[in-house]
């Protein structure tokens, strides 16, 4: 008889003959929906970037995967997560990959229906259904998973990874002001570095910590320096900047900054040129809510940057793009305790997640948004929320309420892991879209 | 044996195509003709107007082909005017099918299209559009020129829907067209069906009909759903008056009283269509036929 541990508790009752089909009919269409999306990206903008050549090659999975199963086999290890809260830095000076396991496969999302029911986020329900027939390589090759316990879903979420993988859960406190929070969460991460420790076999000294959190700083310093780009007149389409910031997720970190920032040269060039990548007139808006993940969750920003008239995103207000990378860790003495502060207060602090609340709601993520507004002199905001997606969808009034204040139309589009609701989507955003160049226009 | 033909046969939900043309009215070469059309899910319609007045319109069923529709709706309202396709001088597409209008100079939404339309028919005074469907229902906001201010739309649901009137039509036998009056003809208005979804409403008008609730009674349970879910829709994107309705349903009498009563407000008065060619069903054609007079005069400017 198996031992209670060894049992799936939520295991689907397929065959091993299914699980290849499935996945094997999923994997094409990801191909397919990749070099589609691509495509589209290179049409949208005819001077695209030459540097974006990497950005495509980088997204089709294989690429990464090839690299994450030679590292393996040279003894690394590879450790993923679900949120944003896991601290990279303390992978990275253990040695091992950090890489984040989000799955924004529409088809897998079909298969977690069979394990939760479809009122579940349908990221969450994709990424179980992702595990169940191994469609994705990261959540695969990952010898560890750590797991934000954030929204319900994520919490619930890693209960049923636990079937596959050993989780390493971080308890995120809901109220971040305080000194006991802060001091709770620099436990969390003291319990993680040992497990991360005790995983790799690698010692996090202070040496290695300093690089790493050096690292970081470098990329945030090259991603800072693109979103000053989008500040102006387009110089890069939005669907572009967003795929750059999402393949820092698996992407090798030193080899994104040094892309990115010959990315940034590029645009620079551009824009001295005047060479915009859509009329300067184009409207420009700001996506946020829940966060929009490759390949086939690019409905939304396509949609945007093709309808008719069109759009541009100069900026967005989500976990799988902006705030990936926009706070730096700030160390003021490189000693052990003083970094490990300042890693936790970047995980913690600066997050805008919806999972926090305080005394004026989550009045972090709100106020940023009025700044983005503001300094990326954004026209228009849509606020994106998939059917499931509690926390964005509760905040969306208070969001509304000062945007109305800042007579900053914004408009709440909802959907689901689904291609079929394209059209009238379609018609929403162009609707919205028209209202904007109206104020201009006819 | 012959079976005698089964009443089941009879397509109670089919509603009348029409068309109309004002033939007094004479158009000449240099009169900026322009035309609307918009491909719905459930029908399309063509609005032909000189110098931005209603010359001719027809209304049809949308067929499985957007482009044939489209051809075909607009071909039916130029019949017999001796108008041909080179005369009009912009043709602007919109409603669902509006990318697969093949002779449209451009496409716009029938958001935008809607409100233009109300704000031509029942004038600058108008600020709240509620157009109602085949297949999906909005709620608009608009400004005195007739400008999109913000909107709110209901969509992948049949629910609340011209579609889901001719499904209860089709179930209680009752022709399209009579179908607002028959809802009024209670003594009293029945508690609402619990449930709009087209499916479920149906089973639960089943179950009425057995409990041996008059048709008449069942069909005002769900006019009074139906009117709820749309007033739902207009009270969050903020009503504000004058308030119009636009669509199919905008000539169903069983819903708009409703709506009045739910909403407490009046709507404008129904324009004398058949006359002055200011058709609410069609709004989002004019709307179309409006702008495409817009751009046209916006493109010869110089």
């Amino acid at each position: 008889m198996k031992k209670p541990s060894e049992e799936k508790k939520y295991m689907l009752e397929m065959s091993t003959k299914e699980v290849e089909e499935l996945m094997a009919a999923i994997r094409a269409t990801s191909k397919k929906m990749t070099a589609e999306y691509i495509e589209r990206m290179r049409k949208a903008d005819k001077n695209r970037p030459k540097a974006m050549q990497y950005f495509d090659e980088i997204a089709d999975f294989e690429k990464r995967e090839k690299e994450l199963l030679a590292a393996k086999q040279s003894g690394k290890k590879v450790v993923g997560y679900m949120c944003l809260f896991a601290p990279i830095e303390l992978i990275l000076a253990a040695d091992a990959i950090p890489v984040r396991v989000n799955s924004g496969w529409y088809d897998a999302s079909k298969l977690g229906d069979r394990v939760v029911p479809v009122e579940v986020c349908p990221m969450v329900r994709s990424t179980i259904g992702a595990k169940m027939i191994g469609l994705s390589p990261y959540l695969e090759l990952s010898d560890a998973l750590i797991s934000g316990l954030t929204c319900d879903g994520m919490t619930k979420l890693s209960e049923i990874l636990s079937d596959y993988k050993p989780i390493w859960a971080m308890a995120v406190p809901r109220l971040k002001d305080s000194a006991q929070s802060l001091d709770f969460w620099r436990e969390e991460m003291k319990t993680l570095m040992k497990q991360i420790e005790a995983l790799t076999g690698n010692k996090i000294t202070r040496g290695k910590l300093k690089s790493a959190i050096e690292l970081t700083q470098r990329a945030t310093k090259a991603f800072r320096r693109l979103q000053d780009l989008r500040k102006g007149n387009p110089v890069i389409m939005g669907r572009d900047a967003m795929l750059v910031n999402q393949t820092y997720m698996w992407d090798d970190i030193k080899r994104w900054t040094e892309k990115t920032e010959a990315l940034c040269d590029e645009l620079e060039e551009r824009a001295r040129q005047r060479n915009w990548a859509c009329p300067p007139d184009t409207p420009r808006v700001m996506v946020t809510g829940t966060p929009m993940i490759w390949p086939d969750n690019w409905k939304v920003p396509s949609i945007i940057e093709e309808a008719n008239p069109q759009g541009v995103l100069v900026a967005d207000e989500l976990c799988s793009s902006e705030r990936l990378l926009y706070d730096p860790v700030g160390v003021d003495e490189w000693t052990m305790d003083d970094m490990l502060n300042a890693i936790g207060e970047r995980y913690l602090m600066a997050s805008t997640c919806p999972c926090f609340t305080s005394d004026d709601g989550n009045k972090d993520r709100i106020n940023w948004i009025l700044n983005k507004v503001k300094e990326w002199k954004v026209n228009g905001v849509i606020y994106y929320v998939v059917r499931g997606c509690m926390l964005y969808a509760m905040e969306y009034m208070r969001v509304k309420k000062v945007l109305d204040h800042m007579s900053i139309p914004v408009y709440y589009l909802d959907t689901e892991y689904t291609r079929e609701d394209v059209g009238p989507l379609k018609t929403r955003v162009e609707a919205f879209l028209e209202m904007l160049t109206a104020r201009v226009d006819i | 044996m012959e079976e005698p033909p089964r009443k089941e046969d009879v397509e109670y939900w089919r509603w009348q195509e029409y068309r109309r043309v004002f033939a007094e009215k004479k158009w000449r070469n240099k009169d900026v003709i322009t035309a609307g059309i918009d491909v719905g899910s459930v029908g399309s319609k063509a609005v032909i107007m000189i110098d931005g007045e209603v010359y001719s319109w027809g209304i049809m069923r949308t067929g499985s082909n957007s482009p044939d529709s489209a051809k075909k709706v607009l071909s039916w309202a130029m019949e017999g005017t001796g108008l041909r396709l080179d005369d009009i001088k912009y043709i602007v597409g919109t409603g669902y099918g509006r990318v697969n209008v093949p002779m449209a100079n451009k496409a716009i939404t029938e958001i935008a299209c809607h409100a233009k339309g109300a704000n031509y028919i029942w004038g600058p005074s108008v600020r709240t559009v509620l157009d109602v469907g085949g297949q999906d229902i909005k709620a608009i906001r608009c400004d005195e020129t007739g400008r999109v201010v913000s909107f709110l739309m209901n969509d992948k649901c049949a629910a609340g829907t011209g579609r889901g009137m001719e499904v209860f039509a089709d179930l209680l036998k009752i022709p399209i067209e009579k179908i607002g009056e028959v809802s009024l003809n209670v003594a009293e208005e029945p508690p609402p069906v619990s449930c709009t979804c087209v499916a479920f409403a149906k089973t639960e008008a089943i179950s009425l009909l057995r409990k041996g609730w008059s048709k008449e009674k069942v069909l005002a349970a769900y006019t009074h759903a139906m009117a709820i879910r749309m007033s739902n829709l207009v009270k969050r994107v903020g009503l504000e008056r004058e308030f119009v309705i636009t669509g199919g349903q905008s000539k169903n009498i069983g819903i708009v009283s409703r709506i009045e009563k739910i909403l407490g407000v009046k709507c404008l008065p129904m324009p004398n269509w058949r006359e002055n060619g200011l058709d609410p069903m069609v709004a989002g054609a004019i709307g179309a036929a409006l702008f495409a007079k817009a751009l046209y005069e916006k493109e010869h400017k110089n």
